[in-house]
């Protein structure tokens, strides 16, 4: 079942364009085959029939060399790590703001990257927008009429979030290796994306002008969002000597938090 | 004896003659081989899947003058593709004398052209008609002028607006809404939907017309009231443009998914024309 994808009699006529296979035909097929396929990433093109398909190459012979490398500028091959429906993502998003709900076992057999794409952009969006309202809200209670509207928010919300969200789980992906544990960096994209979600509802409430209460609002978001990323390291490492890395994880995402508040809820 | 390079074939394997010599010859040999169809509407655009993209004839055996494929076929559509396609078509009817001159037309022409070509996708997308739950009809001839036109406006009209940090806001409008559409389509092709690249990009150009409007109005009338309405409802319109669109485009299990980023880029467009002051 694991090489089906590989093995669909349409890979061999190259140059002729497979059929389209439709996605609901495989509930559970996708399952399966997605355990051994998305260990490595990217995976190699063709990996799957789903949707869109660009014609073979007509050449023969050097298709191994050409699935190293090409499989990284064909959108074919980031396909299967967006075979999620509206429900599945719901689902996850809402068992991300809960730290006990055993989030890793539900991405363990398909981890997707639509929830941390879109995840992250929306909160630099919501950073930039209501960043600068909350600090119009303060400004305007302290009488001053000089606020104007900092489009230099978006940038550093961009820079931020999309930083974040791609070199922190990738640099505790080589810290676990290096210490002889066996992640997925596709998973730990996947679980670091959906914990930052619990901050699109808290800079919602940022909003309240009242100084004391945001810092108790980003202390708690700050709060369960650490515990969900070490519940969910200490799942997928299961080592106990791991902790110092758990640790360190946690401790970053709440330094997130603080630098968010500082930064864009001044 | 050059061996076919790219888009020149010989057509005599060793001829003394230059390539344009022999080619010239043979199309006044033959009067009425007309090499490219007349151009009253577009050349054929791409409206099926991508999969069978039009690959131009280069790698086929040469061919009788009537089909020679000097023309640069749709396959660069990379940038603005209407002037320069109607631009290079004429070069292979008109440098022969026999097909319409699309090159030596005055200037007024093409650019007339042009605009009907945008007035009449804009009443296919952006207004209600009877087309336009129906995909395949509703831009099937897209361009990339119009979208261009209402991306720039867009940004001119919120650095006009903005007090301060002129140039950064137009930045990070045309940042957003230029890069934003190329992920949405993106989007919608990774989650296994079936559309055709630039038209997406095309109709979600389209779709920032009720935008620019109200970019427009804002900018004219500074009351954050009025602001807010006029957003609001521009923001609805330009929604109800691109839903049919997006949703017809992918699994209706995924049509959430795909529709949610359209919905995002828009609203933040409308906060930032709320927002500048």
């Amino acid at each position: 079942m694991d090489e089906g994808y590989a093995n669909l009699p349409t890979s061999h006529l190259l140059g002729s364009v497979p059929a389209v296979t439709p996605e609901e035909r495989k509930p559970a097929g996708p399952a399966e085959a997605a355990t051994s396929r998305l260990q490595q990433f990217p995976p190699a093109p063709g990996a799957t029939g789903g949707g869109y398909q660009p014609p073979g190459s007509p050449l023969d012979g050097d298709v191994e060399t050409q699935t190293n490398w090409k499989g990284y500028f064909n959108v074919a091959s980031y396909a299967p790590y967006f075979n999620v429906d509206t429900d599945v993502v719901v689902d996850r998003l809402i068992s991300s703001v809960y730290p006990m709900d055993g989030f890793f076992r539900k991405i363990d057999a398909n981890p997707d990257m639509y929830g941390p794409l879109w995840i992250t952009t929306t909160l630099i969006f919501m950073l930039a927008a209501f960043g600068n309202f909350a600090t119009y809200l303060m400004q305007r209670k302290t009488d001053l009429n000089i606020w104007n509207f900092d489009v230099g928010y978006f940038n550093w919300a961009a820079t931020v979030m999309y930083g974040y969200a791609i070199v922190v789980p990738a640099a505790f992906f080589f810290l676990f290796q290096y210490f002889g544990s066996r992640p997925s960096l596709v998973r730990f994209w996947c679980m670091w994306g959906y914990s930052l979600f619990i901050f699109i509802p808290a800079s919602i409430l940022l909003l309240i002008p009242v100084e004391f209460l945001r810092w108790v609002i980003i202390a708690g978001a700050g709060g369960a969002s650490s515990w969900f990323i070490a519940l969910n390291l200490k799942e997928c490492t299961e080592g106990a000597d791991m902790m110092v890395l758990i640790a360190s994880a946690s401790v970053l995402q709440f330094a997130l938090a603080l630098f968010i508040k500082v930064f864009f809820f001044a | 004896m050059s061996q076919n390079h790219g888009d020149t074939i010989p057509l005599n394997a060793s001829s003394a003659q230059s390539d344009m010599d022999e080619i010239e010859s043979l199309i006044y040999a033959a009067p009425s081989a007309t090499v490219l169809p007349a151009r009253p509407t577009s050349p054929p655009r791409a409206s099926i899947p991508v999969s069978t993209s039009p690959l131009p004839a280069p790698a086929k055996p040469p061919l009788p003058a009537s089909s020679i494929p000097i023309f640069v076929p749709q396959a660069p559509p990379a940038s603005s593709a209407a002037p320069p396609a109607s631009v290079s078509v004429a070069i292979a009817s008109d440098g022969f004398g026999s097909a319409p001159n699309t090159l030596t037309e005055p200037v007024w022409d093409t650019v007339k052209r042009d605009l009907a070509r945008i007035v009449s996708n804009l009443k296919l997308v952006v207004f209600p008609n009877p087309n336009r739950e129906d995909p395949g009809k509703a831009l099937r001839d897209w361009d990339l002028w119009g979208p261009f036109f209402f991306i720039v406006f867009l940004g001119l009209t919120l650095s006009w607006s903005a007090s301060v940090k002129k140039s950064e806001v137009f930045a990070v409008a045309f940042a957003v809404l230029a890069a934003g559409a190329i992920i949405l389509t993106l989007n919608v092709l990774l989650l296994g939907g079936h559309i055709i690249f630039f038209q997406s990009l095309s109709l979600l150009g389209y779709c920032l017309f009720p935008l620019d409007v109200g970019a427009l109005i804002c900018m004219l009338k500074d009351s954050v009231i009025l602001k807010i309405i006029v957003v609001t409802v521009t923001l609805a319109w330009s929604s109800w443009a691109a839903y049919p669109f997006m949703s017809a485009a992918v699994n209706p299990r995924r049509k959430a998914l795909a529709l949610y980023p359209v919905f995002l880029m828009y609203i933040s467009v409308g906060f930032l024309i709320i927002a500048i002051d």
